[in-house]
């Protein structure tokens, strides 16, 4: 079973070697996290951007580019679509995002003709590794979806179930997140809860055990379930934490990352193929990891 | 200036033989336990309202408590709410009594203990040798922006107690630039600038601020945000109560940091404590009370 950061970069390194499309490589810090990727055998870079400054940086870091294949193209929302074509064209398995704005990314993603379009919403999932918590744990949507109604919170339940598929997880156990447990007409995060949750149970949300509302002490701990008399296949056995928005989503990623100082992989998801969107802020040891769980997410 | 839960407690223990909590329907053994714990350290005498028997069955009459009759939940509550009105009792804490019932008493108009502000539930969290409080994770579900102000000022008023004169506060959200569609991002701006016009005294109000932003130094540089909230936040205000709740829970579950509660609002602090607190949480919670009430300008 995959529990740990380390797991899922060994996952990545199974099978055939994913190729990793970069969109306007001509970025220090992304080339160093792809560097780390391509030096742990996750992935077989191809940039896409300014040939030239790609190799200015890369020599300047110490980066040994000549085995990778580099697209020379100089304008940014070229370079962007270039790198969507190769992975629209099957010649790469997941896109990364360099020194573009997310903007021109994402739209250059979502084109209509060349781009990863597919039927469901893009959602953001991270997965942590937690010293306080026996597996790993998706939580989703810190950073894409603001208000998310309730077609959307099923396209986000959605892609998170396919990530924790792709991790070995058969049949995740997705956690509603509530600040109680109880449905409350006053509180629409409960509403959409019970409503996700019966709807799972009327196999219209597959692959997955969905119950909710559940506060998150009672997603995550059994004792604290059991406190509040919850019966729940869920409770204490989280995979997946759906949070309420955006708001709720922020502040539990940024309070893992800064409080609980877990460790941590973050990708988007729902479109054709797997997407890195690493930040400036996030430490090395992320970016390598949320590489590999793109790796790890890429289906033959 | 008091930077962990043990500096709380050892500030309570030195004003704490006078502090007297009212525990309303206080024939609850987990409740006996933490107050005796609480009382053996010096920290604080208790008065157990409640049925006289069940009070000494559940060894509730342990020498320095006392004891005061009740028949009926509201009596209780009554009775409790009036021994703080007549400053017999400092702060105030529910046992085995409906929350709604127990609430009821403290907002009652004419005998109830509330000011103008509302009821507020606040979170102390220890990390990193620095006390913070999240709030409101508990009470509110949605609050407007009068009741964002009341919920600053209910923490502001804690904060100076615990020795911070000018406690700073940071309005959270998800993102740190101000966003139509994001009715937390506009509320941080309206509540920043109402600070700037002194019209929320006693602390200074920064946001909107992600959390690391608040939190972290380096992650606001990363962001070039120029604040004086920034990486130093002593109040994290939250957009709403799932936002808080999550938050809380994280820091309890994920970040295991040393946490306390407590419902400011009222004339005195009022204590809730859950059945799933260790018992050093719960004793946090009374020294935060403890503490709390020095000013008695809750």
């Amino acid at each position: 079973m995959i529990k740990s950061m380390d797991d899922v970069k060994r996952k990545a390194c199974t099978g055939r070697k994913r190729i990793l499309s970069v969109a306007v490589a001509q970025d220090a810090e992304v080339l160093l996290a792809v560097n780390d990727a391509a030096k742990n055998n996750i992935v077989e870079p191809l940039l896409v951007g300014d040939k030239e400054k790609i190799e200015e940086i890369a020599k300047k870091h110490n980066i040994d580019v000549s085995s990778w294949e580099i697209q020379d193209v100089k304008v940014d929302a070229e370079a962007a679509l270039q790198a969507v074509k190769n992975v629209s064209s099957g010649k790469a398995d997941m896109i990364m995002k360099g020194l573009v704005s997310t903007g021109t990314f994402l739209k250059a993603v979502l084109n209509k003709e060349f781009g990863l379009r597919t039927g469901s919403l893009l959602s953001h999932v991270a997965v942590i590794e937690s010293e306080n918590y026996h597996k790993l744990l998706a939580v989703t949507d810190a950073a894409m979806n603001i208000a998310p109604d309730l077609a959307a919170k099923m396209d986000i339940v959605k892609n998170s179930v396919k990530v924790m598929r792709a991790l070995g997880v058969e049949l995740p156990k997705v956690a509603c997140i509530g600040a109680v447990e109880t449905v409350n007409p006053d509180m629409p995060a409960t509403i959409d809860a019970a409503i996700l949750s019966k709807m799972n149970e009327r196999k219209q949300i597959t692959d997955c055990v969905v119950d909710g509302p559940l506060a998150l002490d009672n997603a995550v701990s059994e004792e604290a379930a059991k406190h509040k008399g919850i019966v729940s296949p869920v409770a204490g056995q989280a995979d997946i934490l759906l949070l309420p928005d955006i708001e709720a989503g922020n502040v539990l990623y940024k309070a893992l990352v800064f409080i609980a100082k877990v460790k941590l992989a973050a990708i988007i998801v729902g479109a054709k193929a797997p997407i890195v969107l690493t930040s400036r802020a996030d430490s090395d040891e992320t970016k390598l990891n949320s590489i590999a769980l793109a790796a790890a997410c890429v289906i033959e | 200036m008091l930077n962990t839960f043990d500096d709380l407690i050892k500030q309570a223990q030195q004003m704490g033989a006078k502090n007297k909590v009212a525990v309303v329907m206080g024939a609850d053994s987990e409740v006996i336990e933490a107050c005796r714990e609480a009382y053996e350290k010096n920290m604080v005498i208790p008065i157990f309202i409640d049925n006289v028997e069940k009070i000494k069955e559940l060894g509730g009459d342990f020498e320095g408590a006392e004891i005061i009759e009740a028949s009926s939940e509201v009596e209780a509550a009554k009775i409790g709410v009036e021994l703080v009105t007549k400053n017999q009792a400092q702060m105030l804490m529910k046992g085995k009594i409906k929350t709604s019932t127990f609430l009821k008493a403290v907002v009652n108009k004419e005998t109830g203990i509330t000011g103008k502000n509302i009821l507020s539930h606040i979170l102390m969290f220890e990390s990193d040798n620095k006390l913070r409080m999240v709030t409101d994770g508990g009470m509110i579900i949605n609050p407007d922006l009068n009741q964002k102000i009341s919920i600053i000022e209910n923490a502001v008023s804690i904060f100076r107690n615990v020795g911070v004169e000018k406690p700073k506060v940071a309005v959270i959200g998800a993102v740190e630039t101000v966003n139509p569609d994001m009715s937390a991002t506009c509320d941080a701006a309206l509540l920043s600038k109402s600070n700037d016009r002194h019209q929320i005294k006693n602390c200074i109000i920064d946001g909107p601020l992600a959390l690391d932003n608040a939190v972290s130094e380096e992650a606001a540089k990363h962001k070039g945000i120029v604040s004086p909230v920034a990486g130093n936040a002593d109040i994290l205000l939250v957009p709403d109560i799932e936002a808080g709740n999550i938050l809380g829970k994280s820091i309890i579950y994920f970040a295991k940091c040393e946490c306390g509660g407590i419902i400011a609002g009222a004339k005195a602090p009022v204590i809730m404590l859950s059945r799933a607190d260790t018992s050093k949480t719960k004793l946090n919670s009374i020294a935060l009370a403890i503490v709390a009430s020095k000013r008695g300008d809750i």
